[in-house]
């Protein structure tokens, strides 16, 4: 296998969990909810993902119960951010240490203090047969498991819905100007509940496949940060689906990169080639914000009494 | 437009004459707290008692531990001090409308940098050594949110993200210093070789004595109040807080001030760095930043804006903290239920916003 093909083969199962949790950030973003709980979320989602996997045997129903934890998180969130109109960072980081305490205890509890820590199996690579034995192609996109495939499915979803429907144009317009939303017969709170539940459910799933792809255990820190930086993937993809997508490979190639370099050993301190994704992440921000642009309802309440804004 | 200005977060002490009155203005500052805490420690006890353990032998040694023993005390002030100070970082670039989640990251540099010194002038006597090293440290932690605040001010770069990934660096360049510069082979964990005597704080007491930075830190709590109160400095702050367009209008230049905010914050977080060296390990390990930053990111939410309450509340957190481990030997309930715990108190404090608005309307 060549050098180059080895390492989109492994840029793309990192690309995973990205671009899950940035499509469901993106997806409520566009309404007008700035989540900032994605960390906690993707913890929480390991380890309900893990255990759940652990315990029924199936990881399928391990990434539907991550999806549906954070999922309820998400319920909180709308319904604190439309209905009690709560301020969107303050209710969202509430949330962050809420997940971060579940997650932990709930592993404690099911699992407790063990000398081996518990396995679950890693999921099977499903080669799409034809399109996996395209040369090159093939190997690099077409021979992976099968929530790889799921997730780019998902970016094209909600693509297709934002930008191809009707309904995905009177979505994108809640972001914008909720208040001429709403005079057009929009229904704001519903859009704004439904488009949170689903994305931070999308953000339980990404943490969900951690713990399945690589090494088949939780740890704590294995989320690592993704979660923030799930923040700037948004940013950077300037709220679109599409770009969200180019985005997530940066990423997931710095991280591939920086896990390869520590390997192959190049004569660098290993730490700071770690520190790799996190300063790139931060270049890339000078540059994106520059151009980028954000639905300019995000992170702000809408209040159809108020004569105020919108 | 002035209104505006002035109004908030004024503390009851100073509250127009025309308020109802002192008493029932206080009772509406006590009272949220007291029913978001008690709400939390229901809610907590219902899930504890789901796990199957006794929710009230668990509180008990959460409320009790600080307390009880000279031992728990000094340990819940050791505690205090970079809680509070991290919920300062937070909360001082708050003051200005900018989040802060980089206090961790700043602290851990503030440690380096205090830590550099403790060990490269080791032979200094401490009246000259003690100060360097504090100072290294808040310096420290002020570049490393300088960085955040060049970036937003020059790049329009969100600070929320910059601290935050700034954090994730600052872990790895700890870990290389921690292994590479200064490394303690014999430590089986990284960490760095201890600082010199000069760079250690003077305890009080017997053993375990209290570390001086606890002294430090009540000195920089009225410091801070006065600053926030008394400059115009503080004013401008506050006023760019409450109503950004209005102090724009009044002539404050808001994007220096948000990025001074930012480096303060830093600097404090730095100081707290430098506090934990020189008090508690004598060296620089991993994983000395435990759960400050979340921690100090709860007290600044649940201060709201005020800087006088920060303290409070920072102790009360530091209890909670101290007697999370003890309530995991004696009552086997995990250590991560006061986490929750602390989240619930902030939630039901945001929604006694709401039920006090129904209150006061009806």
């Amino acid at each position: 296998m060549g050098e180059i093909t080895e390492f989109l083969t492994l840029m793309i199962p990192a690309m995973v969990p990205f671009l899950l949790a940035a499509q469901g950030t993106v997806l409520s973003g566009r309404a007008g909810v700035f989540n900032v709980s994605q960390e906690g979320l993707m913890v929480l989602g390991a380890a309900v993902g893990f255990l759940v996997s652990f315990k029924a045997g199936s990881n399928t129903v391990g990434m539907a119960a991550a999806f549906a934890i954070a999922g309820v998180f998400g319920l909180v969130l709308a319904y604190m951010t439309t209905q009690l109109r709560l301020d969107q960072f303050v209710v969202g980081l509430a949330l962050y240490f809420a997940a971060l305490g579940a997650a932990g205890l709930l592993y404690r509890e099911v699992i407790g203090i063990t000398m081996e820590p518990p396995l679950i199996p890693t999921l099977e690579d499903k080669p799409i047969p034809l399109l996996s034995d395209i040369p090159f192609l093939g190997e690099v996109l077409f021979d992976h498991d099968l929530v790889v495939y799921l997730a780019f499915a998902i970016s094209l979803a909600i693509w297709w819905f934002m930008y191809k429907t009707r309904s995905g144009l009177a979505f994108r317009s809640i972001g914008e100007n909720p208040k001429a939303a709403d005079s057009l017969g929009i229904n704001v709170t519903w859009a704004r509940t439904w488009s949170t539940v689903v994305g931070s459910g999308l953000v339980g799933m990404a943490g969900a496949y951690l713990p399945m792809v690589y090494t088949g255990l939780y740890t704590e820190g294995m989320v690592a940060g993704r979660g923030w930086l799930v923040i700037a993937l948004a940013f950077l993809g300037g709220w679109r689906p599409h770009l969200v997508v180019a985005g997530a490979a940066f990423f997931a190639g710095m991280e591939v990169l920086a896990l390869r370099a520590q390997v192959a050993g190049i004569g660098i301190p290993h730490q700071f080639v770690l520190m790799l994704p996190y300063v790139a992440t931060l270049l890339v921000m000078v540059f994106a914000f520059r151009w980028a642009r954000q639905p300019s309802f995000l992170g702000r309440n809408y209040d159809r009494e108020s004569r105020l804004v919108g | 437009m002035s209104e505006t200005l002035t109004a908030p977060p004024a503390p009851p002490a100073e509250a127009p004459a025309k308020r109802p009155s002192r008493v029932a203005e206080a009772l509406w500052l006590v009272i949220p707290y007291v029913v978001s805490v008690v709400l939390a420690f229901v809610v907590g006890g219902l899930i504890i008692a789901a796990i199957g353990r006794d929710p009230f032998a668990a509180f008990e040694s959460v409320l009790t531990t600080s307390f009880n023993t000279r031992f728990g005390t000094i340990e819940t002030l050791h505690k205090w001090v970079p809680v509070l100070l991290c919920a300062y970082a937070f909360a001082i670039p708050l003051a200005t409308g900018k989040f802060n989640i980089g206090a961790e990251g700043q602290l851990l540099v503030g440690a380096t940098g205090g830590v550099a010194l403790g060990i490269l002038w080791s032979d200094l006597p401490m009246i000259v050594l003690l100060p360097c090293v504090l100072i290294a440290g808040a310096l420290a932690g002020a570049v490393w949110a300088g960085i955040a605040a060049f970036l937003m001010t020059k790049f329009q770069v969100n600070e929320i993200l910059s601290t935050v990934v700034l954090n994730f660096i600052s872990f790895q360049l700890i870990d290389y210093v921690a292994s590479h510069v200064w490394p303690d082979r014999g430590a089986g964990h990284p960490a760095t070789t201890p600082v010199g005597e000069g760079a250690l704080l003077p305890g009080i007491g017997q053993a375990p004595p209290m570390h001086t930075g606890v002294l430090l830190t009540v000195l920089l709590v009225i410091v801070i109040a006065v600053f926030m109160r008394r400059t115009s400095t503080g004013f401008e702050m506050r006023a760019v807080g409450a109503n950004l367009r209005a102090a724009q209008v009044h002539g404050i230049r808001t994007s220096r001030l948000a990025g001074a905010g930012l480096v303060v914050g830093g600097a404090v977080a730095g100081l707290a760095g430098a506090i934990e060296v020189a008090g508690v390990h004598g060296k620089m390990l991993e994983g000395m930043q435990s759960n400050f930053l979340i921690l100090g990111i709860i007290v600044g939410l649940m201060a709201r804006g005020s800087m006088l309450a920060l303290p409070f509340i920072a102790f009360g957190i530091a209890v909670l903290e101290v007697g999370a481990g003890s309530m995991q030997r004696t009552a086997q309930v995990p250590v991560e239920m006061v986490l929750i715990i602390e989240a619930l108190i902030l939630l039901f404090l945001l929604l006694s916003d709401i039920a006090r608005a129904k209150i006061r309307r009806s």
